[in-house]
């Protein structure tokens, strides 16, 4: 089965830091980074995973009555915005949230484990 | 012969299923499978009598039904390799004795957590317990038609999420036991005590349960909280003749005719309970069922308490913290009982707490403010004896002195 895995989390708490600060954060974290990497290799060779640039980045397009209306920032008012995207071919549910669990945003924000259509 | 068929029916149902669903790789598949040879035999067998495995019988016949359904399926993809699994399956009854017994990866597929509660529960007893969809139906007073849709979008939704049918790997294990645990106990409250309903006691919703906990015992041998929670359910069970008066009203632990309480029930869950406290591994059902077993065995209120303190320890959730609260307070000190009570946050809807509320507010003699938990806990209850004991207490507290 086809699943996208939908990482979540509270960008804010990225902003008010200093670049330092910011860099010794990832550097920490990228160990773990490193082991799901590896993890999701084993499970699917083929998988697929990006990082989305920050969601101050993002512009909303809408088609209203055939006119393009572009405006600034995430569609969702919620706290927690989309950072990131793994697309990945698994046996079956419980393996995706396995994997789910190593991701390290899992511990502060949301993963959505979503399959992909099929038709 | 009716009821012998209903009763090979509930008992080889999930086996049965439980096969078809392992070969075809889709619990909607296997169920249509086996339901076809359940139909082919009610057919059949008052002739030809039923055979000496029924069971065996059903699973060759929903092995044959399955083949030629699939061989008149035109769009299918894994047609072959289908069809190349249903005919590995032995085509002689004598034969499938030989096959593992897959009952516990049905349960686990039921009680996936991807499935919301009140539908595992339903699949639970469609699947696991062969109880029929109107027989759910009816237990959850809800119609029919409601009942079958939840069933079909919940065998839907293992489907397209992918819910595998295995019993999970050892580090998914304890949190998946918890919940399958979870939904055999919540059968059972269901069919114990329910708000809705004028019948106190739902016996077949309790019996159900703890046929479910006994199959889960028999499959997990070595898991202690699945005897535990037999132990707690049976002798919970126990008392259910006690519970109503002969007119129907709620009589409390306190007040029960002892005589009433069903012994051998009583030395089933006692068995239990040793047996799940020999493996050493102590949880919370093992103490609640032990809690339960002190009031079986006439323990004195101190002792209680204390058991109920070492289950808070366990479980600290708001339900728990209550039951505390009124044991310290039976046991003699209501004073702290209450403050130990109102500390508990969150259970301002649960019509319990304001029962409990009221009644330790009536046994310091504070009249009035019973009056007003006894009226809160009343506009949370249904109509039922329930609602009747909940109004008699109110009675005799306005009536002045405390009892």
């Amino acid at each position: 089965m086809k699943y996208a895995m939908l990482v979540y989390s509270d960008q804010s708490s990225w902003e008010g830091i200093s670049e330092e600060e910011g860099a010794r954060l990832r550097a920490e974290s990228m160990p773990r980074w490193i082991a799901l990497f590896e993890e999701l290799g084993k499970a699917d060779p083929n998988v697929q995973g990006r990082e989305l640039a920050g969601a101050s980045a993002a512009k909303v397009v809408r088609v209203v009555d055939g006119q393009t209306i572009v405006t600034d920032g995430p569609f969702a008012e919620t706290k927690e915005q989309l950072g990131g995207v793994f697309v990945t071919e698994l046996p079956d549910l419980d393996e995706a949230i396995r994997l789910a669990a190593l991701v390290p945003a899992a511990e502060y924000g949301t993963l959505e484990i979503r399959p992909l259509a099929t038709r | 012969m009716n009821e012998r068929l209903a009763a090979v029916y509930a008992e080889e149902w999930p086996r049965c299923v439980a096969i078809l669903t392992r070969v075809l790789g889709d619990l909607e598949r296997a169920e249509d499978a086996v339901q076809d040879a359940f139909t082919i035999a009610i057919e059949r067998w008052p002739q030809t009598g039923v055979p000496d495995n029924p069971g065996a019988w059903i699973v060759t016949t929903a092995r044959n039904r399955a083949i030629d359904r699939i061989r008149r399926e035109h769009v299918l993809a894994d047609k072959t390799a289908l069809l190349a699994r249903l005919e590995s399956l032995p085509s002689e009854p004598a034969e499938v004795s030989a096959l593992p017994d897959e009952r516990l990866a049905l349960l686990f597929t039921c009680c996936h957590p991807a499935l919301a509660v009140d539908v595992q529960i339903a699949l639970t007893l469609r699947e696991v317990g062969g109880l029929t969809t109107p027989e759910i139906a009816a237990a959850f007073l809800v119609p029919e038609q409601t009942m079958s849709q939840r069933l079909v979008r919940a065998k839907r939704k293992i489907r397209t999420a992918g819910i595998p049918f295995r019993v999970p790997a050892d580090a998914m294990l304890p949190d998946r036991l918890a919940a399958a645990l979870r939904v055999i106990y919540l059968v059972f409250n269901e069919g114990y005590a329910t708000s809705s309903g004028g019948e106190l006691v739902r016996r077949d919703l309790c019996s159900e349960a703890i046929r479910l906990a006994k199959l889960l015992c028999i499959l997990m041998p070595d898991e202690p909280e699945a005897f535990g929670l037999l132990a707690l359910m049976l002798l919970q069970d126990s008392r259910r003749d006690a519970r109503l008066s002969a007119d129907g009203e709620l009589v409390l632990l306190a007040d029960q005719d002892r005589g009433l309480w069903d012994t051998r029930a009583i030395d089933e869950g006692l068995r239990m309970l040793e047996r799940a406290e020999a493996l050493r591994r102590p949880g919370p059902y093992q103490l609640q069922a032990a809690i339960a077993a002190g009031h079986a065995q006439g323990s004195d209120p101190a002792t209680l308490a204390a058991a109920y303190e070492a289950l808070l320890r366990l479980d600290g959730s708001p339900v728990t913290r209550l039951n505390h609260a009124v044991a310290v307070a039976l046991a003699g000190d209501v004073e702290r009982g209450l403050s130990l009570l109102e500390a508990i946050p969150g259970l301002a809807g649960y019509r319990h707490f304001h029962s409990a509320r009221a009644d330790l507010l009536r046994r310091l003699g504070r009249t009035e403010e019973a009056r007003d938990a006894y009226l809160q806990a009343l506009q949370l209850t249904e109509d039922g004896p329930e609602q009747r004991f909940l109004d008699r207490r109110l009675g005799e507290t306005a009536g002045g002195a405390p009892q």
